[in-house]
């Protein structure tokens, strides 16, 4: 068993306040992914989770341990670094055996070991090779080797596949998603990468400035992101952002949009006032279909082949992306009238706090 | 931007340089090549006065004089006595400093390290009767002991600012990585910092080497007998009572370069760049 659990953990860096109070619970044998915008503290979190930094106050623990004033060396976790940092005087089996011999193992289990992990990872053919004999995506599985010889609890990931290329990328996240479930070991994994998040996660915790957002699964935080930086984080092309006048109606929260069309949304809210409606491009309508209609001019069009993906400059100067059939034809200056599904929308108040989730899973 | 190469030079630039290089390379090597004249230069032409002209034979019998005139294999034996300890030491605890000064953020750590910078400032020439005295009452004058000890001393600050600076320039993922694995902090020196330190102990040991090896002052300053001189100061031994044998002089200067010559070669192989490619992703 190795829950990982912290409880209000902060880290200062002299008089810098980087960690400001973590709450996190991840569950024995869980995939968790902490994604932010860089610099909010990702890596600092996962290395006090490590025992590399340590914590300013706040308790940690593993598997039940008071883990907080242990060394890095005692807490039974395995981490695979943003730089994979391998031993670069050492062979690929070396690199992987390292850990076990300097932890008194005999040389039979070491050699078993070693040659279970590379097969795992498909290094067997590389075991006699230095690391610079090796390419970025065959280092990367050095890494992931040396981590999992030592049958660790929990494993901690830095990104470890950000200078991958899409495809290995693609390829290395599945070999990862495998590890875990042929491990069953807990995992933390950072990322800024939003596939990666939304592929990998059993739970994915948003980070900003050193506090947490949101924790979720990753079709909570899609469907009930929780205020404007988790929308807007979360889903990929980013949430559209509107700012509409809202007010309490007798059916819902009546939504005056951009150009004056009004839809009625589900969810009751208290005052009324100038909001901020969501609406994610995948959800928005490029033939009009929808419980309104907005209406505006495109001013770009990518097309991706399977999809096209379009901006369209409505009347009061702001803009939406509308994802559309791939083989959609508008071209830049037509008109388009944009379809506005009323069940699709998040309604958020002033200060940015859900009132509405536009929950498509109701 | 860069400089262009040479090849890829005006034609007057590159004649210039072909004429001048030999030159400055000339200017440079004459106080050596003129030891090396003098050493083969027979004893008759500086009694003549021929100090610079050619010389009259090759007397190559002033390199057998010196070992026969001269105890100077034992005033070898004597350096080789007081270097070698001398590099191993201070290599060796710059190694254990600089590891300690590069990895560990304790609180007193920049003043230690300063400290041992602020140490290479001081004019050695004004320690020298404090130094002498010491020695003397630690019972150590006049003998290799003391030499060693006190060179240990003297060297091992610069050698920590060397070595402390090359291991803060190794990447600390590497160190870290190795404590998350378990690795206890001996370890970790032994076996991932020692070996990655490879070029810069043969780059120290070969500085250190020669500047120990061609000490002169503290020689003369801390041994005064035979049976402990170094070769620098074993070689004044060399001149007659009344007239200077610069022939002689000359030829036992030439032996006594030989060794940290050697000792360059010996540690070549080992100065090799790019020991720590592909531990990061480069
Ligand atoms: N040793 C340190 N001293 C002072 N500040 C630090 C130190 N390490 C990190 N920080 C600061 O802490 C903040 C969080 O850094 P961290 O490396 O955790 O970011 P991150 O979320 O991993 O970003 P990225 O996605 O770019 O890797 C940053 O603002 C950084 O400047
Ligand atoms: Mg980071």
């Amino acid at each position: 068993m190795a829950e990982v659990s912290l409880s209000k953990v902060t880290k200062e860096f002299g008089a810098v306040s980087v960690i400001k109070g973590i709450d996190l619970q991840i569950a024995d044998g869980e995939f968790c992914v902490f994604v932010g915008p860089s610099g909010c503290g990702k890596s600092t979190l996962l290395r006090m989770v490590a025992g590399l930094e340590e914590i300013s106050s706040g308790a940690l623990r593993i598997g039940g341990r008071d883990m907080t004033q242990v060394g890095p060396s005692d807490r039974g976790v395995a981490m695979v670094f943003q730089s994979y940092a391998l031993y670069p005087h050492m062979t690929v089996a070396e690199n992987i055996g390292f850990g076990l011999r300097m932890t008194g193992h005999d040389k039979a289990e070491i050699a078993k070991r070693t040659s279970a992990a590379a097969k795992m990872l498909q290094l067997d053919h590389l075991l006699d090779r230095k690391p610079g004999q090796l390419s970025g995506g065959q280092r990367q599985r050095v890494a992931i080797g040396r981590a999992i010889v030592r049958n660790p609890d929990v494993f901690l990931f830095d990104e470890p596949l950000s200078n991958l290329d899409a495809a290995l990328r693609v390829q290395m996240r599945g070999e990862i998603s495998r590890l875990h479930q042929d491990l069953g070991a807990t995992m933390i994994y950072v990322t800024h990468d939003q596939v990666e998040a939304m592929t990998m996660a059993d739970k994915i915790v948003v980070l900003s400035a050193g506090h947490i957002e949101q924790v979720g699964s990753p079709l909570e935080l899609y469907h009930r992101p929780r205020n404007l930086f988790v929308a807007g984080f979360i889903g990929s092309p980013k949430m559209n952002f509107l700012t509409v006048e809202a007010r309490p109606a007798p059916g819902g929260a009546e939504v005056t949009l951009p150009g004056g069309a009004v839809v009625t949304l589900a969810g009751q809210i208290a005052v009324a006032g100038q909001m901020t409606l969501g609406l994610r491009p995948e959800h928005a309508s490029a033939t009009g279909v929808g419980d309104a209609v907005l209406e505006g001019t495109v001013k770009l069009a990518e097309h991706l082949g399977s999809e096209t993906l379009f901006f369209v400059a409505l009347s009061d100067g702001s803009e939406i992306a509308v994802k559309a059939d791939g083989l959609a034809s508008e071209r830049p200056g037509d008109r388009m009238r944009v379809g506005v599904p009323a069940r699709a929308c998040h309604l958020f108040d002033a200060a940015g706090q859900a009132l509405i989730n536009g929950d498509l899973t109701r | 931007m860069f400089p262009t190469p040479i090849q890829k030079a005006s034609p007057a630039a590159r004649i210039g340089y072909q004429v001048l290089l030999p030159v400055a390379l000339m200017i440079w090597l004459i106080p050596l090549i003129g030891v090396a004249v003098t050493s083969l230069r027979p004893a008759s032409d500086l009694a003549a006065g021929n100090y610079f002209g050619i010389p009259s034979g090759l007397a190559f019998e002033n390199y057998a004089a010196v070992f026969r005139d001269s105890p100077i294999g034992w005033y070898i034996l004597n350096s080789f006595k007081v270097t070698v300890p001398t590099v191993i030491g201070a290599v060796a605890l710059s190694c254990l400093t600089g590891f300690a000064l590069a990895v560990y953020g304790f609180r007193a750590n920049l003043w230690v390290f300063f400290a041992f910078v602020a140490g290479n400032f001081i004019p050695f020439q004004i320690l020298m009767v404090p130094v002498r005295d010491m020695t003397l009452r630690a019972g150590m004058y006049d003998t290799t002991l003391g030499l060693v000890l006190f060179h240990i001393a003297f060297q091992t600050g610069f050698c920590t600012l060397f070595m402390r600076n090359f291991i803060k320039g190794l990447p600390f993922a590497l160190i870290e990585s190795a404590r998350v694995e378990g690795v206890s902090e001996w370890r970790i020196f032994r076996h991932i910092v020692l070996p990655l330190m490879r070029p810069a102990i043969a780059a120290l040991s070969v500085l250190v080497f020669t500047f120990v090896w061609n000490d002169y002052f503290w020689a003369t300053v801390l041994v005064q007998g035979q049976h402990a001189m170094p070769v620098t100061a074993g070689l004044y031994s060399l001149n007659g009572q009344w007239v200077a044998a610069w022939h002689l002089v000359s030829a036992g200067s030439i032996v006594a370069a030989l060794p940290p010559v050697l000792m360059f070669f010996l540690m070549q192989r080992h100065f090799i760049a790019g020991l720590t490619l592909g531990a990061t992703k480069g």
